[in-house]
């Protein structure tokens, strides 16, 4: 039997100028061994046909540069959030649009658990709910037997029934911070933050660190990018420890659909992470990237804790807070730099971006060096000026992209303004400037799916219908760019992947339709068929 | 009986690693479990440690420090879970952290109960740090939920003017672990009773008490009282377990001997200003 496979499809969209489309791909060891037509492997060898793709329109797999492990794994919960989304195995769960489609959604989810199994779900947001916030009393009406706790999509909160507060001692004579309570002198439901979160995870056995290390958790990453097309994705602030790595090259070894670039967390001593860090970098298998590392700066926009610019917040809530010190930044940067570590530095707010940019010149001043490709991480308060300075430094930007249709008019009414939510995830000016792009989904703080993430670069529409910033909208082939070379690029790993090219790893999304022939308001609803990982086939 | 857990507090190089160190090396006869972000930093005298790893070292008094991992509140759970649980868990927050989002768990937790905020500042950097602009907000913000606010550096005399509450010279404490533990009545030695940094009281009452009578008293002790803890006879026969640290006033059902034992800092409370405060409370 031949060696070489010639994949055929209705079109191939290569990424690569110099062959842009083709009909047939050939493979050989997993990599692109040629493209043209059905003949464009016959001086190497005998062939075989595949067909399985004929009728898809196949791209480069797709990448994610921004998203986390337990985007997998949380599905173990139930899903509440406000938005329609499609689970690992392929189910529809319909968005739940206020507190009472929440008990009725839960009440069914409960017919099949055991009588006593607590209910835990996840993805809530109450910043879309118009009608009163979730209560202890909207949940005790699916049960007040068993516990049940409803996590926020931040995170940061829960809201959990009388049987759950039961359980924590939580009661009218709860004196704690982040134990809401209501009117009646007795506590809401609502918990903020941790430390009231705590006692509640604890006796429901929810553990967000069983949600990223896991056999199962790394599965279900790999289905849920599956779905979405993606042949690489990011892990973008793993713990990996020894034992993880160990875990993690057993489960991605063989023909593990998925290539996954875990990224170090960075708190604490510079030194000791970068040691870190190059014992992972030396761990790197094919499917397992590491070696990268992420830095924290400052907190989330629409919570209100990113750090910004002048003139603040709307609403003239205080400006944000650092999780990383300025100053730390500044060691984090000099360390990683000087040592050669990649680094990708969250960022929202325009002044942690700043600072960042600071942090990153004084450090190629004092380690010069080309070929960093540090990557700011979100930057969804970027403008011009600090775009400029990102393409002088060599930095590289992955965008938020999504965050224009899930918070867009949250942040046009209660974050920023209508003036600067138009320049939110200022995709255009970072192209103008010349910083190489990506986009992202920050899975599963929104869904993942980059060709959903492209449609919001080129089309800017918010969830009440309205165009943000209309000057910012991409074109569609700079979007389709900016989900496979450009992500590629801000990972290293563009000599591998993110086309298809001689030499590349055989890595597609095979779809429904042709990304680049549909009306661009169209390119979210095209379908996945599958993708194909190293030549090996994964279809759904 | 709840683990106490006191927070350690305040910014990048203001000296919480010099206040473990010490922790670390005293006699203070309780069992610690210390979680820090940096062990490198550590440093006991060598004829101290028992055995050690990449991410823990065991004294021979009984001490372990250990690196916290990658999240900081399931290392609090596994923790609460093991068999022999230490007598006081000591955390170290971060440069920047808010101290009193991590105590905070100590009061929600029924497992564990608030054991303070120690939060510590740099003599000669304090003025700066507090009014810089991007991170003077989250440094003023540790000092204003410090149960005790401790000073490092001032050697020379130097004091942060900004501080504006009380605090205390690290250099003036002779052992610290009453300040950052507190004692508990079985366990203090007579010897550390008379230390001389710190004024020592303890108290009996006879007849039962309800909570909320308990709970007013205790607000209304004198505040130079910082620590008070133990077990007082509530009605029907059950036993109050009692923890004061700072502002912070914790009642809970449990049980043990009769007797609360404090402690406050010399200079900053008198034993009178104690004993007149509980003649009135004596039932």
């Amino acid at each position: 039997m031949s060696d070489i496979t010639v994949f055929a499809a209705d079109k191939f969209i290569t990424m690569d100028p110099n062959m842009p489309e083709a009909t047939h791909v050939a493979v050989r060891d997993g990599r692109v061994l040629a493209i043209g037509d059905a003949q464009c492997a016959d001086a190497w060898g005998p062939v075989q046909h595949d067909d399985r793709l004929k009728g898809a329109t196949v791209l480069p797999g797709l990448i994610e540069g921004h998203a986390h492990m337990m985007a997998g794994a949380i599905w173990r919960y139930a899903y509440v959030g406000y938005h329609d989304r499609i689970d690992p195995e392929g189910k529809l769960w319909p968005g739940l649009p206020d507190a009472d489609a929440v008990v009725t959604g839960l009440k069914d989810y409960a017919k099949g658990l055991e009588s006593d199994a607590p209910i835990v779900g996840w993805g809530f947001d109450p910043i879309f709910l118009t009608s009163e916030r979730l209560s202890r009393d909207h949940l005790d009406q699916i049960s007040p037997d068993r516990p049940i706790a409803i996590i926020f999509s931040n995170f940061h909160l829960m809201c959990v029934n009388s049987r759950a507060l039961e359980m924590a001692g939580y009661d009218a004579g709860t004196n704690v911070e982040g134990v809401i309570m209501g009117q009646n002198g007795r506590p809401t439901g609502e918990l903020q933050e941790m430390a009231a979160m705590f006692p509640i995870m604890r006796r429901l056995g929810i553990d967000f660190r069983g949600l990223s290390q896991t056999p199962e958790a790394i599965r279900a990453y790999a289905k849920v990018a599956q779905r979405a097309g993606v042949t690489t994705i990011t892990d973008l602030f793993s713990s990996m420890e020894d034992e993880d790595v160990d875990v993690m090259l057993e489960v991605t070894s063989g023909d593990f659909p998925l290539r996954i670039v875990p990224v170090l967390g960075a708190m604490g001593d510079p030194a000791t992470i970068a040691d870190k860090a190059e014992r992972l970098a030396k761990r790197s298998t094919d499917k397992l990237r590491m070696g990268a590392v992420k830095l924290m700066t400052d907190g989330s926009i629409q919570g209100w804790t990113a750090r910004v610019r002048w003139p603040g917040y709307i609403g003239g809530q205080p400006n944000g807070m650092w999780n990383t010190a300025p100053e730390a930044i500044y060691a984090l940067c000099a360390e990683m730099q000087a040592r050669g570590i990649q680094m990708h530095i969250h960022v929202n707010g325009d002044e942690a971006a700043e600072v960042s940019l600071d942090a990153i010149e004084a450090a190629l001043s004092a380690h010069p060096g080309q070929g960093h490709r540090h990557v700011l991480q979100h930057c969804q308060m970027m403008d011009r000026d600090l775009y400029e300075r990102a393409a002088e430094l060599g930095c590289c930007t992955n965008i938020f992209s999504n965050h224009i249709w899930y918070f867009g008019d949250q942040h046009v009414a209660l974050t920023l303004g209508e003036d600067r939510a138009h320049r939110m995830d200022a995709a255009r000016s970072a192209l103008d400037a010349g910083v190489p792009i990506a986009l992202h989904s920050d899975a599963p703080v929104t869904p993942l799916g980059p060709l959903f993430t492209a449609w919001c670069a080129v089309n800017r529409r918010t969830m009440s219908g309205r165009v943000l910033g209309a000057v910012q909208c991409l074109t569609v082939p700079e979007a389709l760019y900016a989900i496979t070379m450009g992500a590629a690029f801000t990972l290293k790993l563009d000599s591998e992947i993110g086309s298809i090219s001689v030499g590349k790893r055989a890595d597609f999304a095979v779809l429904g339709d042709d990304p680049t022939g549909v009306d661009p308001m169209a390119l979210k609803d095209i379908s996945v068929l599958g993708t194909v990982s190293g030549g090996t086939v994964h279809l759904l | 009986m709840s683990l106490p857990l006191t927070v350690i507090g305040g910014y990048l190089g203001a000296g919480k690693t010099t206040l473990i160190n010490r922790l670390l090396a005293e006699d203070h006869g309780l069992q610690l479990l210390i979680m820090v972000n940096d062990f490198g930093a550590i440093n006991v005298d060598a004829s101290l440690i028992e055995a050690a790893g990449d991410d823990m070292i065991a004294l021979s008094n009984g001490c372990v420090c250990c690196t916290m991992g990658a999240d900081l509140f399931l290392a609090i759970g596994d923790v609460l879970d093991r068999d022999l649980r230490p007598d006081h868990l000591v955390i170290e927050a971060s440069g920047i952290a808010d101290p009193a989002a991590i105590a905070r768990v100590a009061i929600a937790e029924p497992d564990l109960v608030y054991g303070g905020v120690v939060t510590v500042v740099d003599a000669l950097e304090y003025d700066r740090l507090s009014n810089d602009p991007q991170i003077g907000a989250q440094v003023r913000g540790q000092v204003d939920v410090a149960d005790v606010v401790v000073v490092s550096k001032t050697d020379g005399g130097a004091w942060p003017e900004a501080l504006g509450v009380a605090a205390v010279p690290l250099a003036e404490i002779d052992v610290v672990g009453p300040l950052v533990c507190g004692m508990t009545p079985a366990q203090v030695p007579e010897g550390l009773a008379t230390h001389p940094s710190y004024v020592r009281w303890h108290g009996t009452m006879r007849g039962a008490v309800e909570r909320s009578d308990l709970i007013a008293r205790l607000e209304a002790r004198p505040v130079g009282l910082f620590r008070m803890k133990g077990f007082v006879s509530a009605p029907q026969g059950r036993v109050w377990e009692v923890h004061c640290v700072g502002r912070q006033v914790t009642v809970k059902e449990g049980s043990g001997p009769l007797g609360l034992v404090g402690i406050g800092l010399s200079g900053r409370v008198k034993r009178s200003q104690l004993d007149n405060w509980w003649r009135g409370f004596d039932l």
